[in-house]
């Protein structure tokens, strides 16, 4: 489905992707995990050209999409869902209306587009709110439309980039139930930046793990998690094991103070 | 290329260009509008003060106590001189109260309106007439001598309808108003090609005649610099009868001057004397003035006018004749009572001198019949000399000829006996000589022997007798030969004197002379036509007369000129030379100081005129000038607002797209490219690029104009503000980047971002309007 090769970036002098190259087969969920800054989103952006790389190659169902000309490139765009850390919303639009933009902008007509905008909206429970301009829902809701509109496509590939990490901790769920269940119906593929290890320990068939612009360890998640490679693998197993044992703890009554 | 291929499609770039062309014209419109009213307004407010641009002709002020008797006139002066003419009352100011009337165009010709000021003379209420015809141009400040001659160039022009003597200017009117650019400038073409060099003198260098002086330096100005044009305008060529009769009157001031006595008084001693001071002459009068005493009859007064570096006073008599100044000493006058005494006088009788010589050329007149008849008696023997003399002259000539003809007779006759050997001949004949003697002495001893031989002796005798005479003749003919070639050398000689001597004489033009003296004689006959009797009489009266013009007639006639003269606008501190615009005071200079004779005066070289525009017009001008400065600021205003709510957007995403990924470099070298290339960059371009179109074209639409800057300033400005505005085009209108990002991932192209995201977005203005046709999620 996706093959990436060498995939570089440099912003100035700081090398943000260096020399990155990873495989993802169809229908598989990936998540890409590692510290801040290690290039996970600039890696997840140049997929669909949203950062233009510096070099490398993306070969995405068959085609380098570095090579691809506007036309094409808009195109392709179509068949690759993103859904931003920021939502990413048209303010003036209504959420029904951000979900259709897409549509009928690829040329679909309005009613058709209505009933397909519809239908994803549906998939994220929300429904009763499609009038509803972005500002008068909550950050949940607004991502959930985003997930909406990039689902309407019914694309190939889902890239997701850091969908929850503006969210208030209440509403995050809401999100990730939404993500777990489209994994979990294996609709299209996904690469999954995120930081939240329940959902990669939970739903991601592959765990990738980067440091430096570079893949430092992959693997399945209990493989990488609980016997990793890496010294970032080995920080993440002793950040679940930290949580786990102070919800343990906590839920045990047994708090520190 | 690719822009146009965009431009034909539907795309954002033909939206901006549409929105570009609509803003032109809703700017222009919107300048237009605010000017327009601006300017309808001043001006209702003008007209309502002083009435319409045109609507009247003149303007009659009145004292306000005066209107009510100054309107019946002023309405009684229109009913019977301007049938059909509007009177309107105006706006009283500072006690002045406005009449407007209008006349009807046929009214409207030079001569009426050179006549107004008669015409509306008896007006009540010390009426002032101005002019407000328009449209009307005013030429000021133009020597009073020149205004004939600018008038009728500036009558010729086209667009004019005529010109006239307002006041101290020149008014113009024209045609119509389309044509004030085009007389405005030809008539400050005309200005430009004259020019006035004004000769001032300080007082007391003041010319005794300014308008003989000025025209002798105008002809020498035209024949000295080869000027085409030198014209003293010193005076108003409009009056040259009185021009003449002043110049004449100052010619006889400057005559009697000439002739009056010349009085000189040497102060006695410890005496100082003053111009203006008087002193009195015992004169005719029977008693020697005496302190204290009163002039009486008789006395001679003079009064200083003039103080030498001597210290003498020089002046003319002012009561009695210097012919009656007898005693030498004088006293002082003061307030017509004898003083101190003053000092000496000596004075010359110009006129005296003058009878004198009239006397004397009276006489000399009376010997001319005398003269002519003399000279012509002369004239006569002159032309029977020239007679004599070509007679002569043929004679000698002829004589000539045959005395060189003797010579060449003489030469050719005396040819053959040079070649005659006439010694041989004379030593043969001697030979027979001696042998007939010898024979001879035979022949008488045979006689002695035979007396038969006689008749043979004597026969032989005689042959060697005739033979002597012939040696004797051969000899004789010797010296003929000798002689004929002397006689022949000597009249060679005499030819060839006689020939240069002839040479000479044929030089001399007879006929010249004889026509001289012909003419000679014609005008001796001319001059015996004279009537010398008449002309002895007149120069004896001129004599007689000249001496009897009294030195106090003189100085009161004087006086007399000089108080007319002086009531005259006749400036004699100042001539004014109307010349060509080619020539420069230093190049006149010379022929002033020499015509003046001396370099006391300031020449200045002064327009010819300067073009006044009237007050109305000048305030209708104005108003045009705010109509045009209001169009312009509400054309840069609107380009601004334009700017700010329609095109920020579009320069913030092209500012966005420039710096994705760019990474700011530090550093002063980073700085100053940054600096060096902050112009090129795309939103700043654009922004120049719009502010520049936009501005100018509603500038040229809207007629807006700005004081101080130029038509290549207005794109400039243009370009300006839409630098400024550009480099703060993501404060004013930010683009929500993360939406332009969705629209990016969700495929969208440029256009339908840029009509669906970004300017909707943006800040709301006619771009939106324009765009929501364009929407698709209105």
């Amino acid at each position: 489905m996706l093959t990436i090769n060498n995939l570089s970036k440099r912003f100035g002098k700081v090398v943000a992707v260096n020399g990155m190259s990873l495989r993802v087969g169809r229908g598989e969920t990936i998540v890409l995990m590692g510290p801040s800054g290690c290039g996970k989103s600039t890696t997840i952006r140049m997929i669909n050209r949203l950062i233009e790389p510096d070099a490398g190659r993306i070969i995405f169902a068959g085609h380098d999409i570095i090579s691809l000309g506007d036309e094409a490139l808009r195109h392709t765009r179509k068949r690759i869902g993103f859904v931003f850390q920021q939502f990413n919303l048209i303010g003036r639009l209504t959420a029904l209306e951000n979900v259709m933009l897409g549509l009928v902008m690829g040329g679909m007509v309005k009613e058709a587009a209505y009933e397909k905008a519809l239908s994803a909206m549906e998939k994220v429970g929300l429904v009763k709110f499609r009038d509803q301009k972005p500002s008068e829902l909550s950050g949940g809701q607004q991502q959930r439309v985003g997930i909406a509109r990039a689902l309407a496509f019914e694309p190939e590939l889902m890239l997701w980039d850091e969908p929850t990490a503006s969210l208030d901790p209440m509403l995050v769920r809401e999100v990730l139930v939404v993500m777990e269940e489209l994994a979990k119906y294996r609709a299209s593929t996904m690469l999954v930046v995120t930081h939240e290890l329940p959902f990669a320990l939970h739903v991601a068939d592959r765990i990738v793990l980067m440091d430096k612009g570079q893949v430092v360890e992959e693997g399945i998640p209990a493989k990488v998690f609980v016997k990793p490679a890496s010294d970032i693998g080995q920080r993440y197993k002793e950040l679940i094991e930290y949580q786990m044992n102070t919800s343990a703890l906590t839920l045990a009554g047994q708090r520190i103070a | 290329m690719k822009f146009i291929k965009r431009l034909l499609r539907d795309s954002f770039e033909r939206d901006i260009v549409i929105l570009m062309i609509v803003s032109i014209f809703v700017g222009s419109m919107l300048a237009s509008s605010v000017s327009l009213t601006a300017n309808a307004y001043f001006s209702k407010t003008l007209a309502n003060i002083v009435g319409d641009y045109g609507e009247f002709d003149l303007i009659i002020s009145v004292r306000e106590e005066m209107k009510d008797d100054a309107v019946i006139q002023i309405q009684k002066i229109i009913d019977d001189a301007f049938p059909g003419a509007k009177l309107k009352e105006g706006p009283t100011l500072t006690g002045k109260t406005s009449f407007f009337v209008a006349l009807p165009d046929q009214y409207k010709t030079k001569k009426i309106y050179e006549d107004l000021g008669k015409t509306f003379g008896s007006i009540p209420g010390g009426a002032g007439i101005g002019f407000m015809t328009e449209p009307r141009i005013t030429v000021r400040g133009v020597p009073d001598g020149a205004k004939n001659m600018l008038m009728d160039n500036i009558a010729q022009m086209e667009g004019v309808r005529f010109a006239f003597r307002d006041g101290g200017s020149i008014g113009v009117l024209l045609t119509s108003l389309d044509k004030a650019t085009a007389v405005n400038s030809a008539v400050q073409h005309l200005l430009k090609q004259y020019q006035v060099i004004e000769i001032s003198f300080p007082v007391g260098s003041e010319p005794s005649n300014p308008i003989r002086l000025g025209e002798t330096i105008a002809d020498d100005m035209r024949q000295e610099l080869k000027l085409n044009f030198a014209q003293n305008v010193s005076i108003d060529g409009k009056n040259d009868d009185m021009t003449y009769a002043v110049s004449t009157m100052m010619e006889l001031r400057r005559f009697l001057g000439a002739y009056a006595s010349e009085v000189t008084v040497t102060p006695a001693q410890g005496i100082v004397l003053h111009k203006g001071d008087q002193a009195i002459f015992q004169g005719a009068a029977s008693d020697v003035p005496s302190a204290g005493q009163a002039v009486v009859q008789g006395n001679v007064v003079v009064e200083i006018t003039e103080i030498g570096a001597d210290g003498k006073g020089r002046g003319v008599i002012t009561h009695g004749d210097a012919g009656q100044l007898m005693a030498s000493a004088g006293y002082r006058l003061e307030k017509n009572l004898i003083g101190e005494p003053i000092g000496t006088v000596s004075y010359r009788n110009p006129r005296r001198e003058l009878g004198n010589a009239l006397n004397e050329t009276s006489k000399l007149v009376a010997q001319i019949p005398g003269f002519a008849q003399d000279a012509r008696n002369i004239s006569n023997i002159g032309l029977g000399v020239l007679d004599n003399y070509n007679s002569g002259m043929a004679a000698i000539e002829k004589t000539l000829g045959d005395v060189q003809s003797a010579g060449n007779i003489i030469q050719t006759s005396t040819a053959g006996l040079a070649d005659i050997d006439t010694s041989s001949l004379q030593s043969q004949i001697d030979s027979s000589s001696r042998a007939m003697g010898g024979l001879i002495g035979t022949l008488e001893v045979l006689k002695l022997v035979q007396a038969d031989t006689g008749g043979p002796l004597e026969s032989l005798s005689l042959t060697q007798r005739n033979l002597n005479n012939l040696k004797s003749t051969l000899a004789a003919l010797d010296s003929a030969a000798a002689n004929a070639r002397k006689a022949r050398l000597a009249i060679d000689q005499v030819v060839a004197s006689a020939n240069s001597t002839m040479g000479t004489l044929r030089a001399f033009d007879s006929n010249g002379a004889r026509s001289s003296l012909t003419d000679t004689n014609n005008r001796l006959d001319e001059l015996s036509k004279i009537n010398v009797p008449l002309v002895t009489t007149q120069l004896g009266y001129m004599a007689a007369a000249a001496p009897n013009l009294k030195d106090e007639d003189i100085s009161h006639t004087v006086q007399i000129l000089d108080k007319f003269i002086a009531g005259q606008v006749i400036p004699g501190e100042r001539i004014q030379i109307l010349t060509t615009s080619n020539i420069n005071t230093n190049a006149v200079a010379p022929i002033i100081f020499r015509q003046v004779g001396h370099e006391n005066v300031a020449l200045y070289s002064t327009a010819l005129g300067v073009i006044e525009p009237n007050a109305r017009g000048e305030l209708y001008r104005v108003l045009g000038e705010v109509k045009a400065i209001l169009a312009g600021l509400t054309a840069i205003v609107v380009t601004a607002v334009f700017l700010v709510f329609d095109h920020t957007a579009v320069m913030s995403v092209m500012r966005r797209r420039r710096k994705v990924g760019v990474v700011k470099k530090t550093g002063y070298l980073a700085a100053l490219k940054r600096f060096v290339t902050g112009l090129a960059v795309a939103e700043k371009k654009y922004g120049m690029a719009v502010g520049a179109i936009m501005l100018t074209a509603m500038f040229i639409f809207a007629g807006g104009g700005i004081p101080y800057l130029p038509w290549i300033g207005v794109p400039v400005l243009g370009a300006f503000i839409g630098l400024v505005i550009a480099g703060a085009c993501e404060k004013i209108s930010p683009v929500a980047a993360e939406e332009v990002v969705a629209g990016e991932a969700l495929g969208m192209s440029f256009d339908e971002i840029m009509r669906e995201i970004v300017i909707p977005a943006s800040r709301p203005g006619l771009f939106q309007k324009l765009n929501i046709r364009k929407m698709k999620f209105r």
